[in-house]
């Protein structure tokens, strides 16, 4: 029933006068609610970008999950310790990348290493991916657990069709710290003689 | 000089003023908010350097912040809702803030992620982005409150 004093929604159809009390409605809400209604807006908009995007990744982690990695890529990127890198080193069996910053590189690195500073991703790419082969094994390490620079590198490659790079978990800290072979002699480790 | 600030104090709260900086704030929301929709893992990636969250919920919180920039941004752009949606901006850059002020104190190498996360050779956290969100956090903070 319609009161005829209400007039903005009378003699409109339902839909009309629905519209109209939401707008009214809205009208009366705090900020923070709108703002938190907004929020929700979001989380929608969130789902479905991400639900859509092709490099969408997962909400929620698994326990031994890693963040960011795309939903498409979360088999295709393992990760090794120091020693299964080394036997790979000693076996020629992968291409060992060194994701640091040049400098670092400069300063020690894994012998046979090639240099593709993450950081410097769009200009140290095109100069070396003659050097790396598409079927090739790529073993990509930064500088520890949490660097992520050589992850990162990693999902660049798989996007770029290159079939099996592999990330150095632990990276140059571990490498160093089992004092495995690198160009330059490491300092003595803390505590030893 | 009281009367200065008055009448900029005026000028700043003028209706077509304050559109105006919401369209500006929210063309910058939207702008910012777009490379970071399209690649959600190199969001994750950046949120992850910052180590200010537990790893659990770097994804979800890469996925939404965007979303929340965009839809702002929009809402503050088309001139909706404005003392909401600048709340929400206000919230946004001091959050901002926040990650910025810590990874500087920390010594963090951070790769900021305000516009382009795709980038790699984007801009690095310091101080002089944390004046830029002062900036921001003003602006949003007067379409909040006068809006």
């Amino acid at each position: 029933m319609n009161d005829p004093g209400e007039s903005p929604g009378a003699g409109r159809s339902l839909v009309g006068r629905t519209k109209s009390l939401a707008v009214r409605l809205m009208a009366r809400l705090p900020h923070a609610a709108r703002a938190a209604a907004l929020v929700g807006i979001a989380f929608v908009f969130a789902a479905c970008s991400d639900a859509a995007n092709p490099l969408g990744i997962r909400w929620v982690l698994s326990p031994d999950g890693r963040a960011g990695i795309p939903r498409v890529f979360e088999n295709r990127l393992p990760e090794v310790r120091a020693k299964k890198a080394l036997e790979m080193l000693r076996s020629h069996e992968a291409t060992f990348v060194d994701a640091r910053d040049a400098k670092d590189y400069q300063e020690n690195h894994i012998p046979g290493a090639i240099s593709i500073p993450m950081r410097q991703w769009n200009t140290a790419w095109p100069q070396m991916r003659h050097k790396v082969s598409r079927k090739a094994t790529l073993l990509l390490y930064c500088y520890g657990g949490k660097c992520g620079l050589s992850t990162r590198m990693g999902k660049r490659l798989l996007e770029l069709g290159y079939e099996k790079p592999i990330v150095l978990e632990y990276g140059w800290k571990e490498w160093a710290e089992a004092r495995f072979p690198t160009v330059k002699p490491l300092p003595p480790a803390k505590g030893g003689r | 000089m009281v009367a200065a600030a008055q009448s900029l104090w005026r000028f700043l709260t003028h209706r077509t003023v304050l559109r105006l900086i919401g369209l500006g704030l929210g063309a910058t929301f939207v702008y910012a908010s777009l490379d970071k929709i399209a690649h959600p893992d190199r969001f994750a990636d950046v949120v992850r350097e910052y180590d200010m969250l537990p790893l659990i919920f770097v994804n979800a919180f890469a996925l939404m912040m965007p979303a929340v920039e965009v839809v702002t941004g929009t809402v503050l752009a088309l001139g909706l809702w404005r003392r909401a949606a600048g709340l929400l901006a206000t919230a946004l850059c001091v959050a901002f803030m926040v990650a910025i002020a810590q990874a500087e104190i920390r010594g963090m190498k951070v790769e900021c992620g305000c516009f382009d996360v795709s980038g790699m050779s984007s801009t690095q956290v310091t101080w002089g982005l944390f004046v830029r969100d002062v900036g921001l956090v003003a602006a949003s903070a007067l379409v909040w409150r006068k809006g």
